[in-house]
């Protein structure tokens, strides 16, 4: 009788089941509750803020758009994204966090896609709070050389702000690709950082050696590091117009993306 | 009800489930039992989906675990204790997993009170003790109050009163009409928690039956006698079916017989009796008997000359 009742008193509320839009708010409870992530933000800040003033400060005479001087250390920070992306994924890993994880959602491309969306508005968000602050704490010391950081010209401001924080967050879901792939954090690392500035110089070598094949150097404008200024501050001397840009820059991480998402099917948790 | 059929899994060339089938009913508790390697933990892994099976399938509830649309209420697994970050907190871990299915935070408060890890919520778990890292992982399972509970050596590291409570809690979840599936390698704890057993031994179901039928079926009833007269004793017992093994001069081992039967035989001729003690098998025994030739990992025996055996009991 008792068992009877207490059976009944435990159906499960239907209020209570999984849906994609709780699994983003447990991804970001996950992001922003470890300390490695904050590190990653406070990184992230000291560098573009420490480049912009550095910059500004040594400008003399006019220059074409001051927003070089805070966008420029997106070369640099661009890694510490692709590592969050990484570290949000391999630190699961090495703890074992991930099969509580895949407990609590067994589909494993939706857990794929809620760290994606998560990791990929996380880091555009917060690039676009610190370009925009070291935008507006260099703008004295820029005034007092007679540059003006131009608010008026969305293309020579709020734009470029965009763009270098849309970068930020695809290199940040190139890392929780390479992540979900490699599984191991140091492994990961390593990839990433391979693409993003060995690759470079090892194709740039290459190419000089075998100047016979062209080909070689021109590989370079395809990999991510390549199309990244060219998105942010285009020039008329870029390799690739700026979709083609873009497209490189989507395609690294959609690829890597992709191919955790085969391998998390495949493979055992 | 989790039900189990050919289910099978291979890492490579090594089978470590061979095609099991069985069915955990609700209303009792179920235990896993088997030395290491038998398959406990793949088998348990392959019931939540973290491993895929190689040959058959399990259900919970008539269902593949990825098809639940809720599976934190319908199940609690307890895996590994150590499925938790290690940089995060007690409490934002129980957060997150919560938020998922969208379990509020008043719920997280009552698995922390109700698991006693309410002093260390707030710190990060990668320094928690091997019974508190426990003790978050049973929270973790009850998050969603589940139907069903997987639990995977849930008492390991626990202290007395954890193994007590744990006890208590899945026999409360049982007479509730939960479905428990627990492992072990403690045959005591075992004994005093399951209903039913299913003894694994290298991917094999070895036995699966209720615990009383188990311990009957796999030990045999033995009568320790003593006597000064015991060499006579033991003539007298003698017969069909019955087996007497001599321990020393006055002292017998009596298979076949009840301690009834051996006390009237010795009236009979008038041969004094100084002990007369039934012993009747233990999970244990039935456990040891079950799994002799399926022991994957065989620890060597310890060597046990007359010389260890005086310096132990000196």
């Amino acid at each position: 009788m008792t068992a009877i009742q207490a059976r009944a008193t435990h159906v499960p509320s239907p209020a209570r089941n999984l849906t994609f839009v709780r699994q983003l708010r447990s991804e970001w409870i996950k992001l922003t509750t470890v300390r490695g992530t904050w590190w990653s933000v406070g990184i992230v800040a000291v560098i573009t803020v420490a480049i912009a003033f550095a910059v500004t400060s040594a400008m003399s005479g006019p220059v074409d758009n001051i927003m070089m001087a805070v966008l420029m250390p997106v070369q640099l920070t661009m890694l510490i994204a692709g590592i969050l992306g990484v570290i949000s994924v391999t630190g699961e890993y090495s703890t074992g966090m991930v099969r509580s994880t895949f407990t609590a959602d067994p589909v494993r491309g939706s857990v794929l896609a809620a760290k994606a969306v998560v990791m990929a508005a996380f880091m555009f968000v917060v690039s676009l709070v610190v370009f925009t602050v070291a935008a507006i704490g260099i703008s004295p010391i820029a005034a007092a050389k007679d540059i003006a950081v131009d608010w008026a010209d969305p293309a020579k401001t709020i734009l470029p702000i965009l763009a270098a924080s849309a970068v930020m967050a695809l290199f940040a879901l190139l890392g929780v690709g390479i992540g979900f792939l490699v599984r191991s954090g140091a492994g990961a690392i390593a990839v990433t950082v391979g693409i993003m500035f060995v690759l470079p110089i090892i194709l740039q070598l290459l190419g000089m050696w075998l100047h016979d094949l062209p080909w070689v150097l021109s590989m370079v404008d395809y990999l991510p590091t390549s199309a990244a200024p060219d998105v942010i501050l285009p020039s008329d001397g870029g390799a690739l117009n700026g979709p083609a840009s873009w497209g490189v820059l989507a395609a690294w991480p959609a690829v890597a993306l992709l191919g955790s998402w085969a391998v998390l099917r495949a493979r055992d948790v | 009800m989790i039900t189990a059929e050919g289910l099978g899994k291979r890492y490579g060339d090594k089978v470590a489930v061979d095609g099991i089938s069985f069915t955990v009913r609700p209303g009792s508790v179920t235990g896993f039992l088997g030395p290491n390697g038998a398959g406990k933990s793949t088998t348990m892994r392959m019931i939540v989906g973290l491993d895929r099976p190689t040959t058959g399938g399990v259900t919970i509830n008539g269902k593949d675990y990825w098809q639940l649309t809720s599976p934190l209420t319908e199940v609690g697994a307890l895996l590994d204790a150590k499925a938790v970050h290690t940089g995060r907190s007690a409490r934002n871990h129980l957060r997150a997993m919560a938020a998922t299915h969208g379990i509020p935070n008043s719920r997280v408060d009552e698995v922390i009170d109700i698991t006693g890890i309410g002093s260390v919520a707030r710190k990060r778990a990668g320094g928690f003790s091997l019974g508190m890292g426990q003790r978050l992982g049973i929270a973790a399972a009850l998050l969603g109050d589940p139907h069903t509970l997987i639990l995977d050596e849930p008492v390991n590291g626990l202290d007395p009163e954890g193994v007590r409570w744990v006890r208590e809690f899945v026999r409360h979840a049982a007479s509730e009409g939960r479905t428990v599936l627990l492992s072990s390698h403690l045959m005591s704890e075992m004994s005093q928690t399951a209903d039913h057993v299913i003894v694994l031994g290298r991917g094999r179901i070895l036995a699966d039956a209720p615990l009383s039928d188990l311990v009957r079926q796999w030990t045999t009833a033995r009568v320790h006698v003593r006597s000064p007269r015991a060499a006579e004793l033991a003539d007298a017992v003698a017969g069909r079916d019955v087996e007497v093994v001599t321990t020393d001069q006055f002292t017998l081992d009596v298979t076949g017989l009840p301690a009834s039967r051996i006390g009237d035989i010795a009236a009979e001729r008038g041969i004094a009796v100084h002990e007369l003690t039934p012993t009747s098998g233990s999970l244990e025994d039935a456990y040891l008997a079950l799994t002799g030739d399926s022991v994957e990992y065989r620890t060597r025996a310890v060597p046990q000359t007359d010389a260890a055996l005086e310096g132990a009991l000196a």
